[in-house]
């Protein structure tokens, strides 16, 4: 959603700065100069609609972007992107963007403690790790995603917040929305819509929260609840927090409503250009290595393995048709793969030799269904004669697999 | 004499304030080159040049300088015995407030100079924490696995966060 200006033209400007004064424009019925600042020149090619009465650049105060896409990790990589590359002195920008149903952690934080992975595995659900500190959030195109870039000297969250709670009540004065000390935004006092993270970086920082306008409820709650059990961490926690969509307040609150109203105080706080740039993040000529950033936002080795190292702790019961038994397992994990494996079953309820087999397979793997399953068939095969024997083993397999 | 040492001390922690200014990114501080001895005055976050700079931290006992080396953003190293201890400054740890987790890298990870190599995750944000030279980690701070808030606590002490060889010399006096 653009605003949509009378006498439109569109402009493209040159990546890599080169220092051009004057920039040739067609617009199909009239060519028009646009004078070009050789100042603060971005790394940036972007269509921009703009007046014909001419605004003389684009970004006197900053700069307000929009993704086009709703794929959480390219979304990421353009923060990423924007954090590494570009200048913000003078320049702050604010980017807008909204994904399709993923549930985010933070950087330090563990996912097999915040939500539910085999759930999300089902309902295809994604899992991603952003770079910034803070909690794990579930987003899907109710909720809107704000990050404020700024050097680190204007790195000012209270600031940002107050933005968009003037913002909300331009759209709906009587609502009652707060900040708290934590930077949650909170409806009500009591229903959190909000939640802040940032990162600091050597000259620039970014601070991004969530806006919860019509988030599917039902979907984030089962999902950002996990269901193991026995893990001891020291990943940094989520807090949990009652939650309120923005829209059954007032059924004007739509997530195109408030972007456009928070776009138009940005603007007006940063005295900028109140248009809204579009940006596609897969295009690499605006954002030359872009793709490969959000490849890296992907691996199983960023996603999981940068989890800090912890232990799970757990009994099993062992139901079969022949016996009621107990194990204790015992899991050390690092950097996603399991370090130490101890797996106490009952004595004689299987050989020895078969849990020690299953231990030596499991160490060094990645603490993951998936590939456990493989390694579990894999190791099935060799036991198929005894039938009770069997399907011990096959049940301990199973069981063990839940903790993952 | 206390006088005298505490005059030097300020004249030094001065310029590493100026200095600390510089736009040349990753240059590296030096403090203390003529060998004071004074004992610590004992604060919360031990740093012998903001207690010496504050005339109510100042007592007339001695107060025990380290040379310690700084980086425009606010991480320092020190040398001993052809090691380097690096960590953050109190300048850095009160601006970045309660650390809730530090990630460090491995041992043996080769890092080169302002490359990143882990972060510290606080209630204000995840900031990234930069090598202040081209050298390979030989230890990590296993202690802040437990208690990261002793980056707040001690920060030139307890709290440090990674060793590092020091093969090269030069690489420090750079």
């Amino acid at each position: 959603m653009r605003k949509k200006l009378p006498g439109l033209c569109t402009i493209s400007l040159l990546p890599h700065c080169t220092p051009r004064r004057w920039q040739g424009v067609s617009t199909g019925s009239n060519s028009m100069l646009i004078p070009f600042s050789m100042k603060n020149c971005f790394q940036l090619l972007y269509i921009l609609k703009v007046p014909t009465a001419g605004l003389k650049n684009t970004a006197k105060g900053g700069l307000i972007l929009q993704s086009t896409s709703n794929n959480i990790y390219q979304n990421l990589a353009v923060e990423d992107w924007i954090h590494d590359h570009m200048n913000l002195e003078g320049k702050p920008i604010l980017f807008l963007w909204r994904n399709s149903p993923t549930v985010v952690i933070g950087r330090h934080q563990n996912p097999w403690q915040e939500c539910n992975i085999n759930l999300m595995r089902e309902r295809g659900i994604k899992l991603a790790r952003r770079r910034s500190g803070g909690g794990t959030v579930y987003h899907d195109m109710g909720n809107i995603n704000l990050t404020f870039f700024t050097t680190k000297t204007k790195y000012n969250r209270m600031e940002n917040l107050k933005l968009v709670i003037r913002a909300l009540k331009a759209v709906q004065p009587q609502l009652d929305v707060q900040a708290t000390d934590r930077f949650d935004l909170l409806l009500e006092g009591q229903f959190k819509i909000s939640g802040t993270a940032s990162k600091i970086g050597r000259t620039a920082a970014y601070h991004h929260c969530t806006l919860l306008c019509n988030t599917d409820w039902i979907s984030l709650s089962s999902v950002l609840k996990s269901p193991y059990q026995g893990i001891k961490s020291n990943a940094t926690p989520s807090v949990p927090s009652l939650v309120k969509n923005l829209l059954e307040n007032d059924d004007t609150l739509t997530c195109e409503v408030l972007m456009e109203s928070i776009a138009a105080e940005y603007a007006a706080y940063h005295q900028t250009d109140s248009n809204i740039i579009l940006i596609n993040p897969t295009d690499e000529t605006v954002f030359p290595g872009i793709n490969k950033q959000a490849e890296e936002l992907q691996t199983w080795e960023w996603i999981y393995g940068k989890t800090p190292k912890f232990s799970v702790n757990t009994s099993l019961n062992l139901l079969s048709e022949h016996s009621y038994s107990e194990m204790k397992i015992h899991v050390d994990v690092k950097n996603g793969r399991v370090e130490d494996c101890n797996i106490d079953a009952p004595d004689h309820w299987l050989p020895q030799e078969m849990l020690d087999k299953l231990r030596t397979r499991f160490v060094g793997s990645k603490f993951c269904q998936c590939e456990a399953t493989v390694l579990i068939n894999a190791l099935l095969r060799t036991y198929p004669k005894d039938h009770e024997l069997y399907s011990k083993w096959h049940l301990l397999c199973e069981k063990v697999k839940t903790i993952m | 004499m206390a006088l005298r040492a505490a005059r030097s001390v300020r004249a030094v922690t001065s310029s590493l304030w100026a200095a600390a200014g510089a736009e040349t990114p990753g240059s590296l501080v030096s403090l203390a080159a003529t060998p004071v001895r004074l004992r610590a005055h004992p604060g919360p976050c031990s740093s012998p040049f903001l207690a010496a700079a504050g005339s109510r931290g100042l007592c007339t006992s001695v107060l025990r300088l380290t040379v310690r080396k700084f980086t425009d953003k606010h991480e320092w190293i020190s040398a001993e015995n052809g090691i380097g201890t690096v960590g953050i400054s109190n300048f850095a740890q009160e601006a970045l407030g309660d650390i809730v987790y530090c990630s460090l890298p491995e041992f043996g990870t080769k890092l080169n100079k302002q490359d990143e190599f882990g972060a510290l995750e606080s209630v204000k944000a995840a900031s990234e924490l930069y090598s202040p030279l081209t050298e390979e980690v030989t230890e990590i701070n296993v202690a802040l696995a437990e208690d990261p808030g002793l980056v707040n606590k001690s920060c030139y002490e307890d709290g440090w966060l990674i060793k590092m060889t020091l093969s090269n010399r030069q690489n420090l006096m750079s």
